[in-house]
């Protein structure tokens, strides 16, 4: 069984001299993780940079990230698992049948290439993105890179890591780790946590019509969820907190502007590598807070519970 | 503060820092302290009761990024566990190996245990972790800093700048809000950041000269002596977990003369054999160094057999642990400071090596004489989940049950381990001292740990049982800074608890030495990485600067 290989950002700064992208974009959906941790800084045993560091993107199409690679590998769409498992059975020296591999749309040498890569390195990482992981396959694919990193540590020091974004979303999967022991899904319809992936998530849940009223903070589902999961948000009462007038408040019955969390309201974010970092306000807003928000409907609801 | 008064009358009661053993007499509490006598108030008749004070558990994983790693790596445990369900007095949660936070805070004190210890914390994550111990209800806590694999302070030692080293150390305690200093694999975690460990105590660290585990461990050892910390180095040794480590653990003690230190989870480090199918007990000669070394004392890191999972800041022993294993892995390495591992684990009493890591927990408990320097542990989750010490008290108290237990061993494991030839029974007042006076005196607590005058009113009261198991396992009353938050084994209040935090001494110049290097090394800004004091709720701190000085 595989597992979870993973590091805070700042050992791929310090440390790590090939660094790999898998089915994400980062030039464009996280502009600053070149720059800050991955490729030009220069760490305590990357004292070059970028010099010191050898990049890799595998993706179906050659998007602005492939720019910064020094190797773009670009894939046949739904084919990670068939490449990952490949890359498995090669840095273990096991037989690999080249015409399936060219199936994935690349030559069994540049897998070779890359397994040598990898077995070098003397600090390895993957960065995967949504390509990856929201695609056909899915978990699996999710699973396959995992154990192929945890696999590598054989060789070499090899750490693999998923590029999550949506604001807070890490910080959101934190907290309901440690009050519930699940990171989503979580259903408390019989008064403690209950867990399962497909009949609590959201998508799930709407698509059904399970649920009778929805409250959305800090997300637009509008924006990103199949159609029968919206049209049961028009049914429902949906309640939006957002700082801007998103998809989702323009459907809801009851949308509430906050405050921009970063920018005029403050808290903690954690980063996709679970740092916890503070926020300080710089300017001030004349809405309130999410917390605030979500206090005072606490609070009327407890006072009309209790007449 | 205007909180009841109360008076526990009838009961016996069993408080060892003031030689009580068993003696009927009333305690009176006013203010959430213990007092000489109260008029008024509720009284609790406590015939038929035993009183003592309430558990203290110096060695526990329950906050921060590790367990919370944890948590997400065994949802099939989540599963199977107990459920807890909200009621007006308490939320929900679940519990398992891996207690979500507010059913940790309620569990441990339904257990009577009411001061824990957060024992690994890295000051990156320090934020996370106080989140989480803020979310602990019931329970006064604390937290100890990893520091045994700092990289900044290991520069500073290859220097040989200890000077600097000391004022760094005191700086970053201070950042993480914590109460203590921790190494864990001292050099080991460091070498694991290029998939290494440290090979014995006296050769070099991987990518240094002069840093040697024995050095770290001497230097460390002697800065926790000069910030004058409460609680002294708090160390989990090299080479845990392996056949023959015991040697290790001797050569790290005979290190430590003439300082004082916390061995943590000891059962891990008291191995023999040379390999895992010659694996056997070593705790007869690492209960004897004990015993003639009042400088250390220990936790007792003791298994149960059944599932678990294990998280370590010891990378390396967990990519091993992996591989002997084949179960789920989980690493996170933390940039600059330390490492984190977690693999779900079950002990099989019909393992050879687990049943003699079950046999060395006991024995050291068994065989240390002064219950004063070791102290009940399952290194939670490590060994064993917290909730489950009930089960050892037993083992101790009763040694026909252990002949009992013995007998489903297999007769190998018997010739490898002395436990079958330990008459010992501890008595209840032993347990008092192994649970709640002792780790609180090792602590640095003068506040807990006993029934006198000026104490904080922990108190819990067990209806008197033949079966300590049974007693143990549903107090009859536990009392929090003088609120009754248990009855009858269960949540009837939730308060919340304190934390502890030192502020030990250092130059405040060291920031600007510490943020150029921090900036080069680090990827949150210099600003960011202390934890604000404003994030913790009740905190208590211990000004060391101040006590130094009166």
């Amino acid at each position: 069984m595989g597992g979870k290989p993973a590091c805070t950002l700042g050992e791929v700064k310090n440390r790590a001299d090939l660094i790999i992208y898998w089915g994400g974009n980062p030039a464009e959906c996280h502009p600053r993780h070149f720059t800050k941790y991955t490729l030009t800084p220069k760490g305590k045993f990357t004292p070059n940079g970028r010099k010191d560091r050898t990049m890799v993107l595998v993706d179906i199409r050659e998007t602005p990230s492939a720019r910064a690679a020094d190797i773009f590998l670009q894939i046949r769409p739904g084919r990670d698992f068939e490449v990952l498992t490949a890359l498995r059975a090669i840095i273990k020296d096991q037989p690999v049948d080249p015409e399936r591999v060219a199936q994935t749309g690349l030559t069994l040498d540049q897998l070779r290439d890359l397994a040598g890569r990898m077995k070098r390195a003397r600090f390895g990482v993957m960065f995967f993105g949504m390509g990856l992981t929201m695609t056909r396959g899915k978990y699996m694919n999710s699973s396959a890179i995992l154990t192929l990193a945890a696999e590598l540590n054989a060789f070499t020091k090899f750490i693999a890591m998923p590029m999550r974004g949506h604001g807070n979303v890490t910080g959101a999967d934190t907290v309901l780790r440690w009050t519930t022991g699940y990171p989503f899904g979580v259903c408390f319809n019989r008064g403690y946590p209950r867990y399962n992936p497909g009949e609590f998530s959201t998508i799930d849940l709407l698509v059904r019509g399970d649920v009778d009223a929805v409250l959305v903070v800090g997300a637009d589902p509008a924006a990103t969820m199949p159609q029968p999961a919206i049209e049961h948000l028009k049914r429902v009462p949906t309640i939006v907190l957002d700082p801007k007038v998103s998809t989702t408040m323009r459907i809801a019955r009851v949308g509430i502007l906050t405050a921009a969390t970063g920018i005029s309201a403050g808290g903690t974010v954690y980063r996709m590598d679970e740092v916890p970092i503070p926020l300080r306000p710089a300017l001030r807003s004349p809405y309130p807070t999410d917390e605030e928000v979500l206090r005072r409907i606490r609070q009327t609801l407890a006072a009309r519970t209790d007449e | 503060m205007g909180r009841a008064m109360l008076r526990i009358q009838g009961g016996k009661v069993y408080d060892p820092v003031h030689g009580l053993d068993g003696v009927r007499r009333d305690v009176c509490v006013a203010d959430g302290r213990i007092v000489a006598d109260v008029s008024g108030g509720r009284v609790i008749d406590a015939t038929g009761m035993v009183v003592l004070p309430g558990g203290v558990d110096i060695h526990t994983h329950i906050a921060g990024a590790a367990i919370n790693f944890a948590r997400e790596m065994i949802p099939e445990d989540h599963r199977r566990a107990v459920a807890l369900t909200r009621t007006p007095v308490r939320r929900a949660g679940i519990g398992g190996v891996t207690p979500s936070t507010f059913a940790t805070g309620y569990m441990y004190a339904s257990m009577g245990w009411t001061t824990i210890f957060e024992a690994a914390v890295p000051v990156l994550t320090a934020k996370h972790t106080h989140e989480e111990l803020r979310d602990t209800p019931i329970v006064d806590k604390g937290c100890y800093l990893l520091i045994g694999n700092n990289e900044i302070v290991m520069d500073l030692l290859e220097a040989e700048d200890y000077e600097r080293a000391r004022h760094v150390v005191a700086w970053l305690v201070w950042a993480a809000k914590a109460y203590g200093l921790k190494a864990v694999n001292p050099g080991g975690v460091a070498a694991w950041k290029w998939g290494q460990n440290v090979k014995g105590l006296f050769e070099p660290v991987p990518g240094y000269q002069r840093v040697t585990p024995a050095r770290l461990i001497a230097a460390l050892a002697q800065i926790a002596e000069d910030l004058s910390l409460p609680h002294p180095l708090h160390l989990h040794c090299n080479q845990l977990g392996l056949p023959g480590n015991f040697a290790t653990t001797l050569e790290t003690m005979k290190l430590l003369e003439g300082r004082r230190a916390h061995l943590a989870h000891l059962q891990f480090h008291a191995y023999g054999g040379e390999d895992w199918s010659t694996f056997r007990s070593e705790a007869p000669r690492i209960a004897e160094y004990l015993n003639d070394h009042p400088n250390l004392t220990a936790d007792a890191g003791a298994i149960l057999f059944g599932d678990t999972v294990t998280v370590t800041a010891d990378g390396p022993w967990q990519y091993l642990l992996y591989q002997l294993t084949g179960h789920k892995w989980g690493n996170m390495d933390i940039e600059n400071e330390t490492g984190c591992g977690i693999v779900p684990y079950a002990y099989r009493e019909r393992s050879l090596v687990n049943a003699v890591q079950w046999a060395v927990g006991l024995e050291l408990l068994l065989l240390v004489q002064d219950p004063w320097r070791i102290f009940l542990t399952t290194d939670h989750p490590n060994g064993g989940a917290f909730w489950r010490y009930p089960e050892i008290i037993r083992l101790l108290m009763d040694a026909d049950y252990r002949r009992e237990r013995l007998k489903a061993l297999s007769p190998k494991v018997l010739k490898r381990i002395v436990l079958p030839d330990i008459d010992r029974e501890y008595t209840l007042s032993e347990i008092v001292i192994i649970t709640s006076a002792g780790p609180a005196r090792a602590l640095g607590l003068s506040q807990k740990g006993h029934l006198g005058v000026g104490a904080d009113a922990d108190i819990v009261i067990y209806d008197e049982h033949p079966d300590p198991g049974r007693m143990f396992g549903r107090p009859r009353y536990v009392i929090k800074a003088g609120e009754v938050v248990v009855e009858d084994g269960e949540i009837q209040k939730t308060v919340s608890g304190r934390e502890f935090i030192v502020r030990p001494a250092y130059d405040e110049t060291i920031e600007a030495f510490l943020q150029p290097l921090f900036e080069h090394y680090y990827t949150v800004s210099f600003a960011n990485y202390p934890v604000e004091l404003e994030r913790i709720h009740s905190a208590e701190v211990y000004s060391w600067e101040e006590a130094v000085r009166q």
